[in-house]
């Protein structure tokens, strides 16, 4: 003990005799106020930590019509699901927001099977599909946010839903062989009718006066009125209305989302520009500290920086997968953050929740959003779902998702 | 190992989390991707509403960002409103030292600041071990902290503002840097360094004062720095008036068409669903 603190007191005096032989100016303040365990030994050590390989979803145009239709096990973004279990739809009641009980807007669905390297890998995760869907209104996403902090409610209030299927590799919806990649697969049976206007949910309600056109809910039902079907409707239009898309005009712009790795981006950008941009404020400088306390909070900025680097490697990002027990998301916000707590346990199997994967705002860019102060803006929304991915009965099982927006406030 | 894993599927696209080469659906990607190799032609997809409202185009001068306080969290907004005419400098590059167990780290320090001559300013700060790292990281930290330069006039109100509005002070560690305004065809009467941020902020004429240790550069270039930041912060008789209040840029584009009017909603009752 004695020979360390010996050694720490020679360490100072070498410190001090160190830093004044060099012929640098004002070098004083920055080499005694320096500690041993700083903050940039520890920002290498969350990257070193991070060492589970993300996955990047961009969205691209589509290519061909058909590669996005269900039996191709998509992943996309916008537009309408493509349904991996066509028959046992979510039920109308977790279809709806729970706030303004408008049924959600399909926000993108993520094709991710469990594979023989992971850890949960069993037969019936053969295919496995996540679904997001939210409501495109912000006033209930503000509402959701007050609602994600409660732990255990008695009735859970989102407006932001994700939904998780899977199916083993034989199973009746489709053939047990990969599909054909020109186009003319064709799924082994049809799917539940959905409805005309969203496209996305169970259509079991039909118009009254043609009993043709399917509807999930009166609100679509109302909305396909207004916008057409009142002329159509008489006319017995039958081809026009059992056309495959939806009729809605407000449904997202439809994407393929496709998939890279993050390690190839990294060989582009070996250096960390923005990490220690902004992050320097630990080095105790006056003039950059001075200059953080004119920004809102040490570590908003900080998360900031380090969000604004990450992305750099490949800012047209849209998704970052990466699913293990250990992963950590990119938060760009250091407030508003869950702790292992807030994240629920899985509702049927009662295991734990891990990340899996988080959507990034540059979907709104592609979206095409309206930037008015009540339109749709999040930082990000990252999604738990059951570690083990358990197996249950058919259908949806619904999983867990965080929304944090940036800080309304100015700073 | 990849090709394991991918035969296991058989064909089947191998989706998010399966490791190995995509088959068909990476190969795709190739084009637009992986080719470009620099950084710098990299499109910027925004990631903040104001950074969506910018790249539309929709913000034509980032007076209106001021007026309403926004923070402004991406630089390329700044790039795509004032950049064209942004200059930068850098102050000084300064190797700072910490000592470790094996030996010491060294990295440069560099001090930079941005400016149109026209009314806005920005100073970054940036530390990394190399050099060129600091350089980068200190512009894109200086556009993130442009600030408006108020200007006015020495007597005469003839003739474009010249100097500061007032007599200011700015404060940062010891060092104090008081600026008063001067007439015109005095010039910046001021330091090498402070000079340097005047004539990037666009001040014509100014005669300045300042105590303490103004060998720290970073100090004394922070003290300036925030001296131009009160210029704005004073109020004056011109202020006087009530003002009023504009909208946010985030209100101004407001889709009035979204929403239905009423007559059509009454006529959708008579529709029964089932």
């Amino acid at each position: 003990m004695s020979k360390e603190m010996e050694f720490d007191a020679n360490e100072e005096k070498l410190k001090t005799l160190r830093v004044s032989s060099l012929d640098e100016e004002e070098d004083d303040n920055e080499a005694q106020v320096d500690e041993i365990d700083d903050p940039d030994l520890s920002t290498d050590e969350d990257e070193e930590g991070e060492v589970h390989p993300v996955t990047l979803g961009f969205v691209e145009k589509l290519k061909n019509k058909w590669s996005l239709l269900r039996h191709y096990f998509p992943s996309k973004a916008g537009g309408t699901p493509a349904w991996l279990d066509p028959i046992n739809l979510p039920s109308e009641k977790s279809s709806l927001c729970d706030f303004c009980s408008e049924p959600l807007q399909f926000l993108l669905q993520v094709y991710g099977p469990l594979t023989e390297e992971s850890t949960f890998h069993h037969e019936s995760t053969f295919h496995r599909a996540l679904f997001v869907f939210m409501c495109p209104s912000m006033a209930c996403l503000l509402r959701d946010q007050h609602e994600q902090w409660k732990r255990h409610p008695e009735k859970p209030c989102r407006s932001v839903k994700v939904f998780r299927c899977q199916l083993p590799q034989t199973n009746s919806f489709y053939s047990g062989k990969p599909p054909s990649e020109d186009g003319t697969e064709q799924p082994l049976t049809a799917g539940a009718k959905l409805c005309n206007w969203c496209g996305t949910w169970k259509g079991d309600k039909v118009c009254s006066s043609c009993r043709k056109a399917r509807y999930c809910s009166g609100k679509h039902q109302a909305a396909h009125w207004r916008s057409g079907h009142r002329l159509a409707c008489t006319r017995l239009q039958t081809s026009l209305e059992m056309s495959e898309s939806a009729a809605s005009n407000s449904l997202w712009p439809q994407y393929e989302i496709t998939i890279e790795d993050e390690c190839e981006f990294e060989n582009e950008m070996s250096d960390s520009e923005y990490s220690n941009i902004l992050v320097s404020g630990n080095r105790v400088d006056e003039s950059v500290r001075s200059l953080m306390d004119d920004f809102a909070g040490d570590d908003d900025k900080r998360s900031w920086a380090s969000f604004q680097e990450r992305i750099s490697r490949a800012p047209e990002q849209v998704l970052r997968y990466c699913r293990s027990a250990k992963a950590k998301a990119l938060w760009p916000v250091h407030s508003g953050r869950p702790s292992r707590s807030d994240i629920p346990a899985c509702n049927y199997c009662g295991g734990t929740r891990c990340f899996e994967f988080q959507v990034l705002p540059q979907l709104l860019y592609y979206f095409g959003v309206q930037n008015d102060v009540d339109s749709l803006d999040w930082a990000t929304i990252v999604v738990y779902t059951c570690e083990a991915s358990c197996k249950g009965d058919e259908g949806y099982k619904e999983e867990f998702a965080w929304v944090q927006l940036v800080s309304q406030s100015a700073p | 190992m990849a090709d394991r894993g991918a035969g296991d599927r058989g064909g089947f696209g191998r989706g998010f989390g399966g490791r190995g080469r995509g088959g068909d659906r990476g190969g795709r990607r190739g084009s637009g991707r992986r080719g470009r190799r620099d950084n710098e032609e990299k499109e910027w997809v925004p990631v903040t509403k104001l950074g969506r409202l910018v790249r539309d185009g929709k913000i034509k001068s980032i007076e209106q960002i001021y007026l309403h306080s926004l923070p402004i969290k991406e630089y390329q907004i700044i790039d795509i409103l004032i950049g064209p005419s942004l200059k930068d400098e850098v102050m000084k590059i300064m190797p700072v030292q910490k000592q470790t167990r094996a030996g010491q780290r060294t990295r440069f320090k560099a001090f930079v600041v941005v400016g149109d001559c026209n009314g806005h300013v920005g100073l970054g700060v940036k530390c990394s071990k190399e050099v060129a790292t600091a350089i980068r990281g200190s512009i894109i930290l200086a556009k993130l902290s442009v600030i408006p330069v108020r200007r006015g006039y020495w007597g005469n109100k003839i003739g474009k503002p010249h100097t500061v509005p007032c007599k200011v002070t700015g404060k940062c560690g010891s060092v104090t840097v008081r600026m008063v305004p001067a007439p015109r065809g005095a010039g910046i009467v001021a330091a090498r360094v402070p000079k340097k941020v005047l004539q990037f902020a666009g001040i014509e004429d100014v005669f300045t004062s300042s105590r303490g240790s103004t060998k720290t550069l970073g100090n004394f270039v922070k003290a300036t720095f925030d001296c131009l930041l009160k210029t704005y912060g004073f109020l004056t008789p011109d202020f006087w008036r009530e003002t009023r209040f504009a909208k946010s840029p985030y209100q101004e584009y407001t889709d009035l068409l979204a929403k239905p009017t009423a007559k059509v909603v009454h006529v959708v009752e008579d529709a029964e669903a089932a």
